[in-house]
């Protein structure tokens, strides 16, 4: 319990470790943090010939920013997200984060699937400091690192529990724990709360919110729940499909003076009903193409 | 339409008193299919199958009269006491043993690092695994004359036997493993920073350890079934060599009764790797 409060400082003993956690912060405002710049994926089909997923994708996502991207199912959200996470690379164009071409993975980059990704055979602690000890020769363990994010999360008192011991909920923060203990300078999610039931689903975009907004994360997310991408986006990509474009970005102006902390804070803020009906106008529209 | 009927009516009043029990709707399985037997009536139930099978071969055994042909199990039993209280037969039991777990320790040490790396890389896998396939349907048997030229009638030509029996399925059974690691769990590590060989050994080789010992099980149990063809060449010690020699003074009761020895001791090792999986890897095992 002697975590709360104060992260943990993070000690890099050589310079192959990523920059400060707030190297984004040092960046002049308004200058883009991620860039995805004219990002196409083709995928090659079986009797020859090729599927574009995407097409002449371009946006930014701005420092200590939430970027949402919200679409069709199949329009290449999960796609784009994984060439930003440098497990895919892209067709054409490029993707770049603080000005470096992404090539490959890093820890820079931490990443949330849908899916559970656990590792079963860790408890909960040791999948939270799994990134860190991976870097043990390059990063002094941070001391209480674990402890402090385990704590962030809520799962202090399952520290010793194996991961098939918990809920899906409970699994997912411990994925979200996980990512943000190597402090990347972006986090990058793929419907982390895909799976969720309603209620914890919430809870869970609660958090998110304020551990986000506490640690000053840039965050890029997919996901295909309007109250989703209302309530987490400073920014909203919406994507097109067949193939997959940008087909408008839209900023909530709601937020101008901040992130409203709970949903109901959301429902009551002016302009909050409108974009919303303006979201389900487009979502309406990629239904009518498909 | 000039009535309406309720979608769900009420049971009429008075119902459940006609019959004198409340009434049931749906139709109960006396047997499901998916039923989870407790601890106790799974043993019970094996025992009622084990008990009917030896009093089916008791009486079998005695209707039909020659008891030198067919002994009953009562005279296995005997056959059993005799073979290890005068005949020094725990000797043979343990150079058996020895046989198989050496073999199959050199299979496995061979096997666990090759099923790992090519599982784990395509470019390996493709340059060994057409080879490991056709092996897999060399009968280990037709290498017999081959290792008796080789090695001579000794103690290497039984354990190559057993360990060409079991490697090449073991391999094969150990690549498949560690193709079914989740692609997830992969990229995950990819996405914390971890480079090749830390993949390997902190995500891939865990997650298929749990596999790898149960196929090690598994396969274990098909070196035994090499074990009576290794020992019955130029062999004097050894479960097989003893059944050998009983079938030459037509002694049934000890050839069954190192049958049943086989069973037991197969019985016994695939209960140590069992509870091997339940100590190594307790996060399968829990109740949630
Ligand atoms: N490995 C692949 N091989 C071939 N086609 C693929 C591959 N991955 C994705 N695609 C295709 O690319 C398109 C975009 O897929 P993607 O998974 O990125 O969509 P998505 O927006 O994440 O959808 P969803 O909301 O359902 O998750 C789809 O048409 C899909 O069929
Ligand atoms: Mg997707």
């Amino acid at each position: 319990m002697s975590a709360t409060g104060v992260r943990p400082e993070l000690r890099v003993v050589t310079d192959s470790a990523p920059p400060s956690p707030d190297a984004a912060a040092e960046a002049p405002p308004g200058v883009p943090f991620l860039a995805v710049d004219g990002v196409g994926k083709d995928y090659p089909l079986r009797g020859g010939g090729s599927l574009r997923a995407l097409d002449g994708v371009s946006f930014a996502v701005r420092p200590h920013e939430i970027c949402v991207m919200l679409g069709p199912s199949g329009c290449g959200k999960s796609t784009l997200l994984r060439m930003v996470a440098g497990l895919d690379a892209p067709s054409q164009g490029s993707c770049s984060i603080g000005g470096a071409r992404i090539v490959g993975p890093g820890r820079d980059r931490g990443m949330v699937f849908q899916s559970y990704t656990s590792f079963p055979w860790l408890t909960v602690r040791e999948n939270v400091e799994y990134g860190l000890r991976l870097h043990g020769e390059t990063i002094a363990l941070a001391e209480g690192a674990g402890e402090y994010f385990l704590d962030r999360v809520g799962l202090t008192k399952f520290a010793n529990h194996h991961p098939d011991q918990l809920s899906g909920g409970m699994r997912q923060r411990v994925a979200l724990a996980r990512a943000l203990a190597t402090y990347p300078r972006m986090l990058l999610m793929d419907e982390p709360f895909g799976a969720l039931d309603a209620e914890t689903r919430w809870q869970m975009q609660e958090l998110l919110l304020e551990v986000v907004t506490r640690e000053r994360m840039t965050v890029l997310m997919v996901t295909h729940d309007i109250d989703e991408a209302l309530f987490l986006g400073d920014g909203i990509v919406f994507l097109s499909r067949n193939p997959g474009r940008v087909r408008e970005i839209l900023r909530p102006d709601f937020k101008r003076n901040g992130r409203p902390a709970t949903k109901e804070a959301m429902y009551d803020a002016p302009g909050h009903r409108e974009l919303e009906r303006h979201v389900m106008q487009l979502m309406r529209d990629e239904g009518k193409r498909a | 339409m000039t009535h309406a009927t309720p979608h769900i009516a009420a049971p009429p009043a008075g119902a459940a008193l006609e019959g004198g029990a409340a009434p049931t709707v749906g139709r109960q399985l006396s047997v499901d299919f998916k039923q989870v037997l407790g601890g106790t009536a799974r043993a019970t139930l094996g025992a009622v199958g084990a008990l009917l099978f030896l009093l089916t071969w008791e009486v079998g055994s005695h209707l039909y009269g020659q008891l030198q042909l067919f002994p009953p199990p009562s005279g296995v039993v005997v056959a059993l006491w005799r073979l290890f209280g005068e005949q020094g037969f725990a000797w043979d039991v343990w150079a058996s043993l020895r046989r198989i777990l050496v073999s199959f320790g050199i299979a496995a040490v061979v096997a666990l690092p090759l099923g790992l790396l090519m599982g784990a890389f395509p470019p390996l896998r493709a340059v060994g695994g057409p080879l490991v396939s056709a092996c897999r349907y060399l009968p280990a048997t037709a290498f017999v004359p081959l290792f008796l030229m080789w090695l001579g009638a000794g103690e290497e030509q039984k354990l190559a036997l057993l360990t060409v029996g079991v490697v090449f399925f073991l391999l094969t059974l150990l690549i498949d493993n560690t193709l079914a690691v989740r692609t997830e769990l992969i990229d995950t590590a990819r996405t914390l920073g971890a480079g090749r060989r830390q993949i390997l050994r902190t995500v891939v080789l865990p997650a298929c350890m749990p596999a790898y010992v149960d196929t090690l099980r598994q396969m274990l149990a098909v070196g035994w079934t090499y074990l009576v063809v290794a020992e019955i060449v130029a062999t004097t010690d050894g479960i097989g060599a003893m059944m050998m020699r009983a079938k030459r003074f037509v002694h049934v009761d000890e050839i069954l009764a190192g049958i049943v020895t086989i069973g037991v001791m197969g019985l016994l090792l695939d209960g140590v790797f069992r509870l091997l999986h339940y100590r190594a890897f307790p996060w399968l095992h829990h109740a949630r």
